[in-house]
Parts: structure tokens; C-alpha cells; sequence
């Protein structure tokens, strides 16, 4: 299903406030957007609607979000995003404990709900937007499939050889691709959340949660062999790095 | 590295009132109290004087004039006795009546030694009596029975010694007992009023929440709109831009008043401090679209593995106040240089926030070490949060200006 004809349940008590979170849904392209004002009409439209997203007001005329989001949780898995307007919710909120999938603090910029109602239906209906552009990471002189988990590099005595000849550059191209090297499973996980985060820095810690997940206690004098590895796949000169570069005291930043 | 405690800032904010509240209860109670004794002493002695005192033997004795015909009591001292109800009698010194006054019937005329020895201390026959020996004569006076209580009194020296000490140690334990409950009361009372303030402002800030929520969601729509003229659509991004700087002063003031009153449910879990510190350097690095800001961290080997039992957001929220406050006040148009240390010492671990910038003003410094009441002057709440945090995590933290320029701030937390 295309991510647009999900269809997102928007409860809240306030109407002005309805209004306007459903304008900037259908204008994000969301066609499907259902209200409801209170508990009651919630849990009704959940029942004849069965949304697939649910935005929930923390405080409600007939009740509060917290024990709505229960009831409504024996129903549907639909995922559901908070709305909260108090900062004490957000420390209850933020560990997300209850088992909801995101929440927004009011007041919010519309960009930060759309993109948040997004990321949370793509995670939950696994919905991939594979743009070969974007799983192919072309850092000039190598290229990262991220599809196959495999890197091409030119080799520069070859390209050296090929412009000494005086030869065309599409031969050049073609036969300067010529060096494959296989990434293991934690060098693609690193360059994933690298590439995913291009030329941001991604401190180290990020990248030990993305490679080991949990407990990532311990890892770093790991994570640094893992970088060599990469940089003598990935690096014309691995000691000179042009492309993962190290931002010392916080993380790598590929560019 | 030797550290002068006198230098670090508490936060007596609470204490304070606290203080003042629990002096008053303490002041209150004692004065109470000393009030109570003196219109107890006193109203006792003034009622004595003017109802109780009884003629004494003396008195009457002397008013008792030897005639020819014997003895005849002055006019006005029969006036005195009868008014006060009271008789008397004259006996010589073989206990044989001489003289005597409205003297009860049923007494008798002549008394024996044992008779006069028991009632020199208690009663006769039931009627409080007081004598005096006049020369070889006494002199009794008497009253109705049932209007006095006597008891004679008696006390070895030894034990008003006795008393006089445990005396000292029962006002000490009364005082100890004041001063307890008025802590108790006064915590208390204070406990609620701070409650109660919290709620109120944590209301407000709901309320404006959603209000808000539409300022800023319809004001960044028509800043988007290309329908509108340029000048509008600025004039949105104005409104959306303020928006968003009350949406930050609504947290302040949520956060403000619930670390002040020490409400804030400190949502304590095991942080990393070196771990927090990198995201929010490389969140900052990487919003730095011109370049300008350089920050370098360097944490030791032990600090690294240092864990705390804190809440991770107001850390966060720390870090990101100092980097803020270092942006907004560099001074100079030039790169900015932020240099933050963390590392561990025995039991603490610590970290240090430098950069080149102007450095804190003398006012500055001056409203972050004491707690006065800021009318006006230079904006420093940032920094005001950055210390209710430390301190409400139970650290410590210092200000101040490094001698080759910008500014520093020390935190010390105690690790876990």
C-alpha cells in the first residue's frame, strides 16, 4: 500500500486544532484523515475505521490519553503518536513505556508531524522506498552498493595508466571499477548509518547502537578496527581518509 | 586539581525560604510560650494580692491592745477580719486561751502541746490556721474550713540541685521539640504552597500550548504560501520564528519553577555523561552550516566509562544551555572555540565548558552567585537553568572567566 492511502485517526478535543493538523495531513498528501473529539467517538471510530495510524490528544474531555491508549491497544495494533501539551507527560512519554510509537510536544511545526506520522508508518508497515539512488553511495573514486553490500574502487595505478594512454573515459571508467571488496555485516551496518547521516558527524555511540544494538558498553576500541577495515576498502589511501573521515573525541562523518 | 569549596554555588533558593518559615514557627512558638508564663506568673501574683492573702498573726497581734478591762481589737482590724472572714484567738504559753474573735463554737478554749504542735503545720479541727508567737503568747488566726489548701513544703537542698539540672535538660528537650515540629510544620506548609505553584504554572503552560500550536502551525503555512507577497510571508516567518521562541520560554518556565521548588521528578536512569556530551557536540557541529563553531572534547580513558544516575534530557539540556550561551555571547565574529573536558576524580566526575569568547560580564557573574531578585538586567536564565540542574542532580557547578579570555563553567557530579 502506498503510504498516502494510510488512513490516520486524529483525536483531539480541541476543533480549531483539528482542523489544522488534518489541513497539514491532506496537504502532505494524506487523503484519509478521520476525527474524533473525545474517548467515545475514539474508540467508536477506531472500531468502524480501523485506522492504521492513530494521533492522540493527552487530555481529553472524557478521559486521558494514557488509559485510552490501553483500550484502544486491545483493538487495534494501529501505532499511535501522542500529542502532548505538558511537559510532565513527556517525561512519562518519553521512555515509551506504554508501547506508543512516537509523540509531539505541542506547539509543533507542521513539517514535525508529517515527518514523524511518516517515519512511524514506514517502520511499522515496512514500507521501503527503494531508490536505487539512495542504496548506491557514489563517493567518486568508490562506490558503496548498498544492495549487494559491495564496494568498487578505482584503482589509481590503472586510472593512472589509462589517462597516460590517452584513452577515452568511458574505457577508463569501466575498467578503473575493477576493485571489489565485500562488506562484512558490521561495516555495512556502520556505513549504513553512516551514509544515512552523509556528511553529518555520527558520534560514536550512535554507530556502536547501530552495529550492536543493546548494550553497546565497551565497544569503541572495536568500532575503530571496523573503521581500518572500511577505510583500506573504501580509501585511496587509508591513512589519509578523503571520504570517512574521524571527527576526533565524537565520531566519524563520511563525505 | 584542588578545588576552594567556598567558590562553587549552592542553591539556597528553597533553603531560604525554607528558613525564614521555619525561624518564624520556632519564633512564634517560644514567644508563645515565654508569653504564657509571664500572664501565668504574673495574673498568679495579682490575684494572690488581692484575694488570698490572709491577716497574719503579726498584724492582728499588734492590733490587739491591752486594756484595763483586757484585751480589745482595734475598730478597723475587726473590720479586716470579718471582711476577710477570719478568726482568731490569743493563747499564752500553756496553750489557755486569752483572747479571741468570731472564734468557730465548736473549738475548743485551751489547747495541749501536741495539740498546738500538729496545728502550727496543718489544720485545727478542719480550719486552716496560722500562728505566730508573740514574745510568750500565739497569736492564732483561722479561717473557714474548705477555703484553704495547705500542705507544708519541704525540700533537701541537695535535690533543688537535683532539679535545677534536670530542669536545664527539659528546656533543652522542650526547645528540640520545638524546633522539630516547627521543621515539620513549616515543610509542610511550604510543601503545598510550592505544589501549588507548580500546578498553577504548569497549567498555564498547557493552556498556551495549544493556542499556540496553531500561531505557529498557520503562521509557518503562510510563510510557505506562494500566493502571498514576499512582505507577508516574512512577516509569517516572524511570527513563526517568535512562536517558537515562546514555545522555549514556556519550557523554561515549566522547568524553572519545578527545579526551584526541587518538584522536578528527576527521571534518574544510568547515563553516560560522555556519551550525552557527544551527541549534543556533534548535534551542534552539525547545525553549523558556516563553519564557524569549533568544539573540541576530550574525555579521559576513566570518564569515558563514568556512569551517573541522572536524568538524561536535563543533561542534555545542560550541555546544550552552555553551547548556547558560549554562541550567543562570543564576543567576536571570529570562530568560536569551545573546548569541553570531562574526566574523574576519585569519586567525581567532572566536566569543564571553556570557550574564547567575551566571557561573563562582573553582572553576570555577580547574579549567578547569589540569589538575588532580578528586576532587570542582563538575561541569564540559560545559565540559571544549567545550575538548577547540576544541583538538583546533587552536583556542583562554578562560573567564571579563564584569564587568557571567554569564559569557563566547572560541573562536579558525584558518579555512581
Amino acid at each position: 500500500m502506498d503510504l498516502y492511502e494510510h488512513k490516520i485517526l486524529l483525536v483531539d478535543d480541541e476543533p480549531a486544532l483539528r482542523r489544522m493538523v488534518g489541513g497539514f495531513l491532506t496537504k502532505a498528501g494524506f487523503q484519509n484523515v478521520v476525527y474524533a473529539g473525545n474517548c467515545l467517538e475514539a474508540e467508536a471510530a477506531c472500531r468502524r475505521e480501523a485506522p492504521h495510524l492513530i494521533l492522540l490528544d493527552v487530555m481529553l474531555p472524557d478521559g486521558d490519553g494514557f488509559s485510552l491508549f490501553d483500550r484502544l491497544h486491545r483493538e487495534t495494533e494501529a501505532p499511535v503518536i501522542f500529542l502532548s501539551a505538558r511537559d510532565e507527560d513527556e517525561s512519562r512519554l518519553r521512555g515509551l513505556g506504554l508501547g506508543a510509537d512516537d509523540y509531539i510536544t505541542k506547539p509543533f511545526l507542521p513539517e514535525e508531524l508529517i515527518l514523524r506520522v511518516t517515519a512511524v508508518l514506514k517502520r511499522v508497515y515496512r514500507i521501503r522506498e527503494e531508490k536505487q539512488e539512495e542504496r548506491v553511495i557514489d563517493l567518486g573514486d568508490s562506490v558503496i552498493d548498498l544492495g549487494s553490500g559491495v564496494v568498487r574502487r578505482r584503482h589509481t595505478a590503472d586510472s593512472a595508466n589509462a589517462e597516460a594512454d590517452g584513452n577515452g573515459s568511458e574505457e577508463r571508467d569501466a575498467a578503473a571499477l575493477n576493485i571489489e571488496a565485500t562488506l562484512t555485516a558490521k561495516e555495512y551496518a556502520i556505513i549504513e548509518k553512516l551514509s544515512e547521516n552523509r556528511g553529518r558527524i555520527v558520534t560514536i555511540d550512535a554507530l556502536c547502537d547501530a552495529v550492536w544494538r543493546e548494550g553497546n558498553f565497551g565497544y569503541e576500541n572495536t568500532l575503530i578496527v571496523h573503521i581500518r577495515r572500511l577505510r583500506e576498502k573504501l580509501e585511496e589511501d587509508p591513512s589519509h581518509p578523503k571520504h570517512l573521515l574521524t571527527v576526533r573525541g565524537l565520531g566519524y562523518k563520511l563525505v | 586539581m584542588k578545588k576552594e569549596r567556598d567558590h562553587f554555588y549552592r542553591l539556597p533558593k528553597v533553603a531560604r525560604t525554607f528558613q525564614y518559615g521555619f525561624y518564624m514557627t520556632v519564633g512564634i512558638v517560644l514567644l508563645v510560650v515565654v508569653l504564657n508564663l509571664v500572664i501565668c506568673i504574673v495574673s498568679m501574683f495579682v490575684y494572690v494580692k488581692k484575694n488570698v492573702t490572709n491577716i497574719g498573726g503579726g498584724e492582728v497581734r499588734e492590733a490587739l491592745l491591752v486594756t484595763e478591762d483586757g484585751y480589745a481589737l482595734t475598730y478597723e482590724m475587726s473590720q479586716k477580719l470579718a471582711e476577710k472572714e477570719q478568726w482568731a484567738m490569743l493563747l499564752d504559753g500553756e496553750g489557755h486561751e486569752l483572747w479571741s474573735y468570731q472564734k468557730p463554737a465548736e473549738l475548743a478554749d485551751s489547747y495541749s502541746r501536741t495539740d498546738i504542735a500538729r496545728m502550727t503545720r496543718w489544720y485545727l479541727d478542719g480550719y486552716p490556721v496560722w500562728l505566730r508567737v508573740w514574745e510568750d503568747e500565739i497569736m492564732v488566726v483561722g479561717m473557714e474550713k474548705d477555703t484553704v489548701w495547705k500542705y507544708p513544703v519541704e525540700f533537701s537542698i541537695s535535690w533543688i540541685d537535683y532539679l535545677k539540672q534536670v530542669g536545664l535538660y527539659f528546656l533543652l528537650i522542650n526547645i528540640a521539640w520545638i524546633v522539630l515540629l516547627a521543621a515539620l510544620f513549616t515543610r509542610r506548609f511550604m510543601r503545598n504552597r510550592e505544589r501549588a505553584r507548580i500546578e498553577w504554572i504548569a497549567g498555564i503552560s498547557h493552556d498556551i500550548r495549544t493556542p499556540l500550536s496553531m500561531v505557529m502551525g498557520y503562521a509557518d503555512t503562510l510563510e510557505k504560501n506562494g500566493e502571498l507577497s514576499e512582505e507577508a510571508r516574512q512577516q509569517a516567518a516572524v511570527i513563526r520564528h517568535q512562536s517558537v521562541v515562546m514555545k522555549e520560554l514556556i519550557a523554561d518556565l515549566n522547568l524553572t519553577s519545578q527545579l526551584e521548588y526541587s518538584m522536578q521528578p528527576l527521571r534518574r536512569e544510568h547515563v553516560r555523561p560522555a556519551q550525552t556530551l557527544r551527541s549534543v557536540a556533534a548535534a551542534f557541529l552539525n547545525d553549523d552550516s558556516e563553519g564557524n563553531l569549533q568544539i573540541e572534547v576530550e574525555i579521559d580513558g576513566k570518564a569515558e566509562q563514568t556512569a551517573l544516575s541522572a536524568d538524561e534530557q536535563l543533561l542534555q539540556r545542560t550541555f546544550r544551555n552552555l553551547i548556547l550561551n558560549s554562541i550567543k555571547h562570543s564576543g567576536h565574529s571570529e570562530a568560536l572555540e569551545i573546548r569541553i573536558r570531562m574526566w574523574e576524580e576519585r569519586r567525581h566526575l567532572w566536566i569543564c565548558f571553556e570557550d574564547n569568547g567575551a566571557g561573563y560580564s562582573e553582572e553576570v557573574l555577580r547574579r549567578l552567585r547569589n540569589q538575588k531578585k532580578k528586576d532587570a538586567g542582563p538575561n541569564i536564565r540559560g545559565l540559571e537553568i544549567v545550575k538548577k540542574i547540576v544541583t538538583a542532580h546533587g552536583g556542583r557547578v562554578r562560573f567564571g572567566n579563564r584569564e587568557e579570555g571567554g569564559s569557563f563553567c566547572e560541573m562536579r557530579f558525584v558518579r555512581s
